[in-house]
C-alpha cells in the first residue's frame, strides 16, 4: 500500500502582499498537491497568485515552474508537483489593498 | 541467540504497547490544535499555529542527508523562525489497565543551519508530555530540557505541576481548554545540569535516548533517564486536575520544541516505543 499524508501548513491566516509557507519535507512523497481553501478573498485578490518553490536544503529556494491563481469564485484551488527532491514551499505575491484568508494543506502520496 | 537489531536498543516492559519507527511513516503521530467551537476564532491564541510534524532524512546543506539513528527518516518537527514559536506532535491512544507505562525515544534538536555560527543557544527548549485520565482526574505529566533561555546555556530538565487557568470555549459549556505548555510554572528536577551532544557545527547532530517510567495506578513519576543520567524523581509531581467530560482512559504522548530567536528549531525523533506493564 502506498504510504499518503496530508499536513495543514496554514490555518485559517491572511495572506497580504508577499507570503511565503513554511518549508515542509517531503523526500519520501513523489507526487504532492497543495490544496489552498479561499476562506475569504478582500480587494483585488484575482490578480494573487502561489507559485511552488523547492530547495537542497530548506534554505536556498528556486521556482518549480508550477502555480496557482487565486481568481474565480472557486472556494478550493490546487496546484500539483512531482519530481521535488526533498522541500517544498509556496510563495506568491497579492497585489496592494488584495488579501486572501487561506487554509492550506499538502497531500502527499509515496 | 537472536537480535532484533531495531528493538535491543530499547528496554521495554513487558508489553510493547507501540513501537513507531518512523522510517515506516508518522505512525499516527499528528498536529496539535486548540479546542474550539463554531469558529476557529475561539480557539485559545496560544494554540492557533502550533506547526506539526514532517518526516526528515536529515538533509544538511553542506553534507547532505545525514538519515536517522538506523535508517532514512525521523519524525520532525520545525518552529516558525520566530522567537517563542512552537511546535508539537501528538499520538492518541487510550488505556486498558492501570498499570506502568514507559516511554523511550531517539531524539535529537538543532537550530536551521541559516548562519555559519556554532548557535548552541539558539533552541530554547524540548519536551514530552503524558497526557492521562483516570476516573478522578486528567493527569499531565511534563518534562523539559531547557537548552537555553534568552541567549544563555541552561542545560537542565525541568517539570511542571502548576495548572494554568481552564478557560470556557464556545458557549455550550461543553468544551475548555488550557495553555498547559505555558512558560510559567517550570521547576528544575533535583541534581546537576545536563549538558547534551550539541556537537561543534550547526549541521552536525548527535541522537539521544530518553526513558520516562511512569505508572498510572497512582498516576506518579518512578524513573526518567537521559543518555546516562537517571533522576531521581521521588519529589516530582504531574499537573493533576478534575477529569474533564470526553477524556475517560486517555493515554496521549505529545513531543514539542521552541526556538529561542527568530530562527527555526527543529526536534527529530528517530523512533519511539511505548510499553506497558499488564
Amino acid at each position: 500500500m502506498r504510504q499518503s499524508h496530508t499536513a495543514i501548513i496554514e490555518r485559517d491566516v491572511t495572506w497580504t502582499g508577499a507570503f511565503e509557507t513554511e518549508p515542509y519535507e517531503a523526500a519520501w512523497a513523489s507526487e504532492a498537491i497543495y490544496f489552498i481553501r479561499l476562506l475569504a478573498r478582500e480587494g483585488d485578490a484575482a490578480r494573487g497568485c502561489a507559485r511552488v518553490q523547492i530547495s537542497p536544503d530548506g534554505m536556498h529556494w528556486c521556482d518549480e515552474g508550477t502555480s496557482v491563481e487565486f481568481g474565480g469564485d472557486a472556494e478550493v484551488v490546487f496546484v500539483r508537483v512531482s519530481h521535488f527532491g526533498s522541500y517544498l514551499r509556496l510563495t506568491g505575491d497579492l497585489p496592494a489593498g488584495g488579501s486572501v484568508r487561506v487554509m492550506v494543506a499538502l497531500t502527499l502520496k509515496s | 541467540m537472536t537480535v532484533d537489531s531495531k528493538l535491543s536498543r530499547f528496554s521495554p516492559l513487558e508489553r510493547i504497547i507501540t513501537f513507531d519507527d518512523f522510517d515506516t511513516g508518522l505512525n499516527g503521530w499528528t498536529a496539535l490544535i486548540g479546542n474550539y467551537e463554531d469558529s476557529l476564532d475561539s480557539m485559545l491564541p496560544q494554540y492557533r499555529d502550533l506547526r506539526g510534524p514532517m518526516l526528515s532524512n536529515g538533509t544538511m546543506w553542506d553534507t547532505g542527508s545525514a538519515g536517522s539513528w538506523d535508517g532514512t527518516y525521523a519524525m520532525k518537527l520545525a518552529t516558525r523562525p520566530q522567537a517563542g514559536s512552537l511546535a508539537v506532535a501528538v499520538k492518541r491512544l487510550t488505556w486498558r489497565q492501570l498499570g506502568a507505562v514507559q516511554l523511550e525515544a531517539y531524539v535529537t534538536f538543532k537550530p536551521e543551519a541559516t548562519q555559519l555560527r556554532l548557535s548552541e543557544q539558539d533552541v530554547r527548549l524540548f519536551g514530552f508530555v503524558f497526557d492521562l485520565q483516570d476516573s478522578r482526574h486528567r493527569v499531565m505529566p511534563h518534562l523539559r530540557y531547557v537548552n537555553a533561555m534568552a541567549g544563555e546555556t541552561v542545560g537542565r530538565w525541568q517539570y511542571k505541576s502548576d495548572l494554568e487557568s481552564l478557560e470556557d470555549i464556545g458557549g455550550e459549556g461543553k468544551t475548555k481548554s488550557h495553555f498547559h505548555l505555558g512558560p510559567d510554572g517550570w521547576v528544575d528536577l533535583p541534581g546537576e545540569r545536563q549538558l547534551l551532544c550539541y556537537n561543534e557545527i550547526a549541521t552536525k547532530q548527535n541522537w539521544h535516548y530518553m526513558r520516562l517510567l511512569f505508572d498510572l495506578s497512582d498516576m506518579s513519576f518512578r524513573e526518567f533517564q537521559f543518555n546516562d543520567r537517571s533522576y531521581d524523581m521521588s519529589s516530582v509531581s504531574p499537573m493533576v486536575m478534575p477529569a474533564m467530560a470526553n477524556l475517560w482512559c486517555m493515554l496521549n504522548l505529545v513531543f514539542f520544541v521552541q526556538t529561542d530567536i527568530d530562527k527555526r528549531a527543529f526536534l527529530s525523533v528517530d523512533s519511539v516505543l511505548l510499553s506497558g506493564s499488564f
